[in-house]
This record gives structure tokens, sequence and C-alpha cells, in this order.
């Protein structure tokens, strides 16, 4: 290997070190008070970033009993949740302002 | 469909600033402090509700993402301070004069604090959802109906509060007045661990099958003692410290006065 090729391997794993340690970032949205998707993996006993993207022009609050998580998101905005780290599990989620239709489940394996 | 949804969630939003206000009220005429307080809050509490219902975009994507919950865990920190407060000066015997005004003062700040967080949603449910023409009718009297049964679930705690003999009203007031703080700090630390600015850590333990967080027991659970099902280990140690501070201050505030009815 030249050490032209060692420089550029050194500095792909020196960039690619700290996106490996960051926690993952994961987005659900929520359009006509429906979740997309309705269920999000997830890997287990890791902390992760949820991004929830309300695309509606009416509120939502993401809330969920299993998560220990609620968070009022206004009309055409978005919501940083932090979950985990979780043990293998489902953990439904849903919102409180449309909880019959704005349903959906967290599977961390 | 969209009564039955309004219902529940007003009714919840309620529920915990009722029991808190019965506890005040209850408390106040017990230290035969008038009622006045209860009024001024009001104003403060619903001005304060509208800004932050209006500032909330503002205020969510502020701090990273973080403003929501920081606020929120702010104001509930508050609500447990002044309840600290409340205890102390409570504990102490009679409140007269300069001790009076500052108990109310208390008493005001902390209805004033718990009513703004609930209070915001409530106004955003409402008025995000009754622009809605055909939603309107269902969320205006679903709401009617929750706020309806959360004031009653009030008043009831209030007339049980006052039924009891005055000593055992008083200290039956402080014990609930404890645990709807504790309750407060464990939402918080949830609140500021949604953010990442706490540690999640595991659950201690899952007592979701026992009693669910959704049933009117656990809902009516969350109102006084801030019941979580699956609380991390952090949450639960909250709780306990703040439930022990809340002991601490009450004890030393007897020991005080006793010392000062010797001399």
């Amino acid at each position: 290997m030249s050490s032209r090729a060692c420089i550029i391997v050194l500095l792909m794993v020196g960039a690619a070190a700290p996106v490996v340690a960051a926690t993952p970032i994961f987005e659900i949205e929520i359009r006509d008070h429906l979740f997309h998707p309705e269920e999000l993996v997830i890997p287990a006993n890791t902390k992760v970033k949820l991004i929830v993207y309300n695309r509606d022009s009416t509120p939502e609050e993401f809330e969920s009993y299993e998560l220990n998580r609620e968070k009022v998101i206004m009309g055409g905005r978005k919501a940083n949740i932090f979950i985990g780290p979780l043990p293998p599990g489902v953990y439904p989620f849903f919102g409180e302002f449309n909880p019959k239709t704005a349903q959906g489940t967290v599977v961390a394996q | 469909m969209m009564l039955v949804n309004s219902v529940v969630l007003i009714l919840r939003e309620v529920l915990e600033a009722a029991m808190l206000i019965s506890v005040l009220l209850a408390l106040s005429l017990n230290m035969r402090c008038r009622l006045a307080w209860f009024w001024w809050s009001l104003p403060v509490a619903i001005v304060g509700a509208v800004s932050y219902a209006v500032g909330l975009e503002l205020v969510t994507d502020s701090l990273d993402g973080a403003g929501q919950e920081v606020a929120n865990a702010a104001l509930q920190i508050l609500v447990y301070c002044f309840a600290v407060g409340i205890v102390w000066l409570c504990a102490h015997g009679d409140v007269t004069g300069s001790r009076a005004v500052k108990l109310t003062l208390l008493m005001a700040a902390a209805v004033a604090c718990a009513m703004i967080r609930e209070g915001s949603e409530i106004l955003i449910y409402i008025t995000g959802f009754a622009a809605v023409e055909e939603l309107r009718t269902a969320v205006y009297a679903g709401s009617a109906i929750g706020a309806g049964i959360g004031l009653s679930l009030g008043v009831l705690l209030f007339s049980a509060l006052r039924a009891l003999e005055a000593s055992m009203s008083k200290i039956t007031a402080l014990v609930l007045l404890g645990l709807i703080g504790a309750g407060m700090v464990m939402q918080s630390t949830m609140l500021l661990q949604q953010v990442d600015w706490l540690p999640m850590g595991a659950s201690v333990w899952d007592s979701e099958a026992l009693i669910s967080e959704q049933s009117i027991g656990g809902e009516l659970l969350y109102a006084v003692f801030g019941y979580e099902s699956s609380p991390s280990f952090i949450q639960v140690l909250l709780y306990g410290v703040s439930l022990f501070l809340m002991v601490v201050t009450y004890t030393f505030s007897r020991r005080g006065e006793v010392a000062a009815g010797e001399i």
C-alpha cells in the first residue's frame, strides 16, 4: 500500500470514528395524524436520538408510557427525543392529541 | 371519538394541578390564612400559560432542541422548592403577620408554576383542534367535561381534607404536598433524560402489569405520587432524596419551634 493510500485510509478511519461513537439518529414523520413509519426498529441497549417531524398543521404530543416520554410538537415543526438504552422488546408510543389513529411502536433488537 | 379524546386529555392535564390546588387551599384554611392568594395566582397562571403556548416553538428549538423539556423541568422543580418553603412555614406552628404573607406568596407561586405548563398544553390542544370546523364542538364539549371531572376530584379532595380534624388535616395536607412535590422532581428527571441532560440507565422495576399508567388508578397515582411504572434508577433516587429533604425540612422547622417555645 502506498503512503498516500495509507493516509487516505487513516483519514477515513479518523472521520468515521466520531460518527460511530455518536448517538444513532432515527426519524419519524407525522402525516394526517399517523406515524411514518409505524414500526421503528432500533438497536437494543443503545441510546438513540429520535427526530419527530410533524407534517400536519395541527399540534401533536408524542407520548409513550413504556418509554417514559412526552413532548408537544407544534404543527410543521420537529422535536428531538432521546430514548434508550433499551433492553430488547416492543415499546408502543402514540400521539396524545389523536390517540386512536396516531400509534406506533419502537422495536429494540 | 374526538369527544372522548378531549375528555381524557384535559382530565389528565387538570388533575395534577387540581390536586395541588386542593391541598394548598385546605392547608391555607387550616393555617387560618385567607384564600385571596388563589385569586392572584390565576391571572399570573393565565398570562404565563398563554405566553408559553405562543412562544412554545421558540422555546422548543432553544438550547439545541432541549428548551421545552428544560423549561418544563424548571417549572416543576420550582413547584418543589415552593412546596419545601410551605412545609417549613407550616410545620413551624402558627403563621401570622409577615410569615402569613410569605406563606400565601409561596402558595400562589406554586399554583401559578403548576398551571403554566398544563395550561399551555390545554391551550395548544384546544386552539389547534377547534380551528378544524368539524371537530370544534367535540373538542369544546370534551374539554369542558374533562375539566369538570378534574375539578370535581379536586373539590372532593379539598372536602375530605376539611372534614378531617384540624391537626390531622394539616399533617395529611403536608404529606400530600411532599408527595406531589417529589413526584414533580421525578417527572422533571424524566424530561431531562428525554433530552439527554441526565443519563437514562435501565428501569429499576416494571409494575405496568400491576398498575397500568393508563388506568384511572395509574393516572391518580401519577397526579399525587408522580407514578411511573418503569422508572430509572436516577428517577427513584431523586424522588427519594426529594421526599427525604421534605421530612428534614419539617423536622428542623418543628425543632426550631419547640426550642423557641422553651425560651
